[in-house]
C-alpha cells in the first residue's frame, strides 16, 4: 500500500517555473490589510535533515523486501534529530507493514477469503457466478457500481483473450488493472522556494492530523499555518503539532479571515526563507457554496501573493467514506484544482476502494496514505501494493 | 445519476405495461435498478441482496393499481420495505427517572462526537434540562480545549483532567461531579477509534461500564461506506450503543449507511446532524431517510396521493381527449378539481424529485391557486353547453353574464377563452406529434 519516502519530493526545479519569480511586491487582499503581522509561534528550530532521512531509508530498504521479518522499517524511528517522532514511533511497535497487516486482516479476511474462494472455484471466463463475485467483492470495498462494471468488464475481455484458464493468473490479471488504475504521479513537488501546500477537505476527513505527520518528512524547513480559523481548538491542535517538530506556526485568532491567514503565512515563508510551507484549511463540505467560495479565495490569495503557488493541493479523504467520495474530489477539484489525493484512515475496516473510483471517475493520483495515528503511518502511495491488499493473497 | 431512478424504473417497465399483475419478469428488471441505486447509495452489498430479494417476492404477482405506473408500484413497495426497516417515527429520547441522565458518545476518528456533544447539550437544554460535558479524548491534540471552547460558547461546563489521567477516571469522576453539583443530563465524550485497535476498543469498553450510561450513541458521518457494518457491529460488541446519531446530512451523501447499520444491530437513528451551527440538530425523522437513500426526493407522498385521488384509467382517457383537442370546458374543470384535491400546487411541485431546486427563484405565479379557483368560478358560471363548446362565449353577453356570476370582468372571461382556444391548438399539435414553437400562457395565469 505504500512506497519509501526516497523520491518522493521532486526537488529540481522545473525551468519554466524559475522564470514566474515576483517581480514586484504583490498586493495584500482588503481583509489582510492593516492588520498586524500574525502570531508566530517559534519553537525549536531543529527541522530534519532531509538528506539524513533518505540515506537512512536506503539504509534500511533491503530490510523491507522481506514482510514479516521487519523489526522497525521505519525511517523517522532512527532520524538524528526526530525526538517528537521518535516518541510517537514507541507507541506502535512492529512498524508500520507488521500493523496494517494486522490491522487490515480481519477486514480483508472476509474480502479476500472470498476471493480466494471464487477463484478456487473457477472454471472458465463464462462462468457469469464468478463475475458476479468479483463484483460484490469490488463493490463491497467500495468501488462504487460504475468502476466496477469498467473494470469486471475490461478483465472479463482480457481474460478471454488470454485464454486464462487458472484462478492464479486471473488474480495477477486483478492486481495488474487495478493498478493501471491507480498509478499517476505521485511525488509532491517541494521544487519551490517556498513551495506552498495547500490542504483542503471535508469536515473530520484528517487534515490537521496529516499536516502534523507530513511536516515530519519535509525536506528542509518548513512552516505551518493555522487556516482553519473556524472550528473550535483548530488552531491550538496545529500549535502543538508545530511545538512536536519544532515548525513556526502562522496563525490569527479563532473566527478571522482564512485567506488573511493564508496571506501572511506567504509572506512570512518568503520573509524568513522557509522552503516549505503547509497551509491548513477548515473541512468544509463540498456543497456548501459560501464555503468553496471562502476556499477558492485563499487559494487566490496565495496565487497573488506568490505567483505559481500553491504548487500543491491535496484532498484528504478518509477512507471509510463510500461513493460520496467522488463527489467530493470533483467538487474540490472543481474549485481548487487539485493535485494529489491523501487517503486517510486506511487502519479501518474500510477497504478505501474509493481511491479506484477517484482515480478512474476523476483522474486526480493518490500521493499519499495514513494507516494509523503516529508519525510514521504516513507513506507514499504505492499503487502496486495497494492493489495487492485490495486483491492479493493474505 | 439520482434523479433518474424513476426514469430508469419506466424505461425497465417499457415492455411490461398493460399487463393485469406485475409479472416476474417485469419486477426482476426493476429490481435490478433499485439494486444498483442502493448500492450507489452505499447500503451494504449483504444488506441490499436481502433487502432487494424481499422487495421482489412482495412484488411478483402483486395486482396492478389503478392509479400507479407498475414501476411507481415497485416504488412504493420498496419505500414502505424501507420505511419498516429504519422504523415509522422517531426515537426520542429518555430521561433518568434518577437524574443525571448519562449519555456516551462514541464513534470512529473525525465523524463528528466533539460536535455532536455540543449540539446534544443545547438540544437538552431546549428541553428544559440542565447539562455537563465531560472531555475523556485525552489522544488527539487539542481535543479537550475543543470540547472547552463549545462549552464556553453555550455556557456549558466542561469537565477535563487533561491528557495524562486514563478516560474511564476522567469520565467517572464527572458523573460524580455532574451529580454533587445538582446537573441532570451528563455528556461523555470519548476519543475517536478504530474498530481494529483492540486497546482502544476495550477503553471504551471500560468507559461505559464506569459510567454506567442510560444512552450510548454510536456517531456516523452520513458519507460512511460499505464498511458501516463492520464498524457498528465492532461498536455494538464494545460499547453496546443504542441509537445513532447521523452526522453530516447537510452534504449530498444519500447515507445508505443508516440503512446497513440500522438492519444489521436493530438499532435506530436517534439524531440528525446538519450543518455547522451547534442549533442544527434534531430528532431524526425515518421517513424522511428513504427518499434520499432511494434519491428519490419526497416522490412517496406524491405516488400516495395520486394513488388515492387518481383512478388511473379515467386520467388515461382524459389525456387522449387532450391530445385529440376534444377537450372542453368540461374536461377542463375536472382535471382542476383532481389537482384541487392533491393538495396545493406549489407543494405538489416540491415533491417532484429535482424539480424543488429548477424552482428555486422562478416565479410562481402560473401556479397560483387563487387564480385557479377564479377559472374555476367562471366554468361554473358557464352553461353546459357554453362549456362544451367555447366558441359560444364569444358572444358578448354571455361573456358579461359570466363575468357576473362569477366575480370577474368581462375582460376576464374573455382572456380565459382566449387561451383556452391557444391551448386547445396546442394540445392538438402536441397529439400529432409535434411540439409548438412557443408555449402558449395557461388560463389560469392572471
Amino acid at each position: 500500500m505504500a512506497r519509501s519516502w526516497r523520491n518522493f519530493f521532486r526537488k529540481t526545479e522545473e525551468p519554466e517555473q524559475e522564470a514566474v519569480q515576483p517581480a514586484e511586491e504583490v498586493e495584500a487582499p482588503d481583509s489582510a490589510e492593516d492588520v498586524p503581522v500574525a502570531e508566530e509561534v517559534q519553537a525549536r528550530q531543529e527541522i530534519p535533515q532531509a538528506t539524513k532521512v533518505l540515506e537512512e531509508e536506503a539504509a534500511e530498504e533491503s530490510e523491507i523486501e522481506e514482510p514479516g521479518v521487519l523489526p522497525e522499517p521505519d525511517v523517522v524511528e532512527e532520524a538524528p534529530d526526530e525526538e517528537a517522532a521518535a516518541e510517537e514511533q514507541e507507541a506502535g511497535s512492529g512498524g508500520w507493514f507488521g500493523r496494517l497487516r494486522t490491522g487490515l486482516r480481519r477486514s480483508r479476511e472476509s474480502v479476500v477469503g472470498q476471493l480466494n474462494a471464487a477463484i478456487a472455484e473457477f472454471r472458465d471466463t463464462e462462468d457469469e457466478e464468478f463475475w458476479e463475485r468479483v463484483e460484490e467483492i469490488l463493490i463491497s470495498s467500495d468501488v462504487g457500481v460504475k468502476t466496477t462494471g469498467k473494470l469486471v468488464g475490461e478483465l472479463e475481455q482480457e481474460a478471454l483473450e488470454q485464454n486464462i484458464t487458472s484462478g492464479e493468473q486471473l488474480r495477477r490479471l486483478m492486481v495488474e488493472h487495478a493498478e493501471r488504475m491507480l498509478e499517476g504521479p505521485v511525488e509532491l513537488d517541494v521544487s519551490h522556494k517556498p513551495t506552498v501546500i495547500l490542504m483542503v477537505g471535508v469536515n473530520g476527513t484528517g487534515k490537521t492530523t496529516t499536516i502534523g505527520k507530513l511536516v515530519n518528512f519535509l525536506p528542509g524547513k518548513a512552516m505551518l499555518a493555522a487556516g482553519d480559523t473556524f472550528r473550535a481548538a483548530a488552531i491550538e491542535q496545529l500549535q502543538r503539532w508545530g511545538e512536536r517538530v519544532g515548525a513556526p506556526v502562522i496563525a490569527r485568532e479563532r473566527g478571522a479571515d482564512s485567506a488573511a491567514v493564508a496571506h501572511d503565512a506567504v509572506e512570512a515563508a518568503k520573509r524568513d526563507g522557509a522552503d516549505v510551507l503547509l497551509i491548513d484549511t477548515a473541512g468544509r463540505l463540498h456543497t456548501k457554496v459560501n464555503l468553496m467560495a471562502e476556499l477558492e479565495k485563499v487559494r487566490r490569495v496565495i496565487e497573488r501573493q506568490l505567483p505559481g503557488a500553491p504548487h500543491e493541493v491535496l484532498l484528504t479523504v478518509d477512507a471509510t467514506t463510500g461513493q460520496n467520495g467522488l463527489r467530493q474530489a470533483k467538487m474540490f477539484n472543481e474549485v481548487v484544482n487539485l493535485t494529489g489525493i491523501i487517503l486517510t484512515k486506511l487502519d479501518g475496516t474500510a477497504k478505501g476502494g474509493i481511491a479506484l473510483a477517484i482515480a478512474n471517475e476523476i483522474g486526480v493520483p493518490i500521493k499519499l496514505i495514513s494507516v494509523g495515528e503516529q508519525v510514521g503511518d504516513l507513506h507514499p502511495f504505492d499503487a502496486r501494493e495497494f492493489a495487492e491488499a485490495l486483491f492479493g493473497e493474505l | 445519476m439520482f434523479d433518474t431512478l424513476g426514469e430508469r424504473l419506466n424505461s425497465a417497465l417499457d415492455g411490461v405495461r398493460g399487463s393485469g399483475n406485475l409479472t416476474e419478469d417485469g419486477v426482476k428488471k426493476v429490481t435490478r435498478e433499485i439494486r444498483l441505486a442502493l448500492l450507489e447509495a452505499d447500503v451494504n452489498y449483504g444488506v441490499v441482496k436481502e433487502f432487494v430479494g424481499n422487495v421482489r417476492e412482495r412484488a411478483t404477482g402483486a395486482e396492478v393499481s389503478k392509479a400507479l405506473s407498475p414501476g411507481q408500484q415497485v416504488v412504493k413497495i420498496v419505500n414502505e420495505e424501507l420505511a419498516n426497516l429504519m422504523g415509522g417515527t422517531a426515537h426520542k429520547l429518555s430521561f433518568a427517572s434518577r437524574p443525571p441522565t448519562v449519555v456516551m458518545l462514541a464513534g470512529l476518528n473525525g465523524h463528528g462526537k466533539t460536535t455532536t456533544a455540543g449540539k446534544l447539550a443545547l438540544f437538552v437544554r431546549k428541553l428544559g434540562k440542565n447539562p455537563y460535558l465531560i472531555a475523556c479524548d485525552t489522544y488527539r491534540p487539542a481535543a479537550i480545549e475543543q470540547l472547552q471552547q463549545i462549552g464556553k460558547e453555550l455556557s456549558v461546563p466542561v469537565y477535563t483532567e487533561g491528557t495524562e489521567a486514563k478516560p474511564e477516571e476522567i469520565a467517572e469522576r464527572g458523573v460524580r461531579k455532574a451529580r454533587e453539583e445538582g446537573y441532570d443530563f451528563v455528556i461523555v465524550d470519548t476519543a475517536g477509534r478504530q474498530v481494529l485497535d483492540m486497546d482502544m476498543m476495550e477503553e471504551i469498553k471500560r468507559v461505559r461500564s464506569a459510567t454506567k450510561p442510560h444512552n450510548v450513541l454510536l456517531v456516523l458521518d452520513v458519507v460512511t461506506g460499505q464498511n458501516a457494518v463492520d464498524v457498528a457491529k465492532a461498536f455494538q460488541e464494545y460499547a453496546d450503543f443504542d441509537g445513532m446519531v447521523l452526522t453530516k446530512l447537510d452534504g449530498d451523501a444519500r447515507g445508505g449507511a443508516a440503512l446497513s447499520v440500522v438492519s444489521v444491530t436493530e438499532r435506530p437513528v436517534r439524531f440528525a446532524s446538519e450543518g455547522e451551527k451547534m442549533s442544527e440538530f434534531d430528532y431524526f425523522y425515518p421517513d424522511r431517510m428513504a427518499g434520499r437513500i432511494l434519491g428519490m426526493g419526497d416522490v412517496m407522498s406524491l405516488i400516495e396521493k395520486a394513488e388515492a385521488q387518481v383512478d388511473r384509467k379515467e386520467a388515461e382517457a382524459q389525456s387522449k381527449k387532450l391530445m385529440s383537442g376534444r377537450f372542453t370546458f368540461e374536461d377542463f374543470l375536472q382535471q382542476m378539481q383532481m389537482l384541487k384535491k392533491m393538495g396545493p400546487l406549489s407543494s405538489l411541485i416540491g415533491m417532484i424529485p429535482g424539480m424543488n431546486k429548477q424552482l428555486q427563484g422562478a416565479n410562481l405565479n402560473d401556479l397560483d391557486d387563487k387564480a385557479l379557483g377564479r377559472v374555476e368560478a367562471m366554468i361554473t358560471s358557464m352553461t353546459v353547453d357554453e362549456r362544451r363548446n367555447p366558441k359560444l362565449l364569444q358572444n358578448p353577453s354571455r361573456a358579461r353574464r359570466i363575468a357576473r356570476g362569477s366575480g370577474s370582468t368581462q375582460q376576464d372571461v374573455q382572456k380565459l377563452v382566449k387561451q383556452f382556444g391557444e391551448m386547445q391548438k396546442m394540445m392538438r399539435q402536441m397529439g400529432k406529434g409535434g411540439m409548438p414553437k412557443r408555449m402558449p400562457r395557461m388560463p389560469f395565469k392572471t
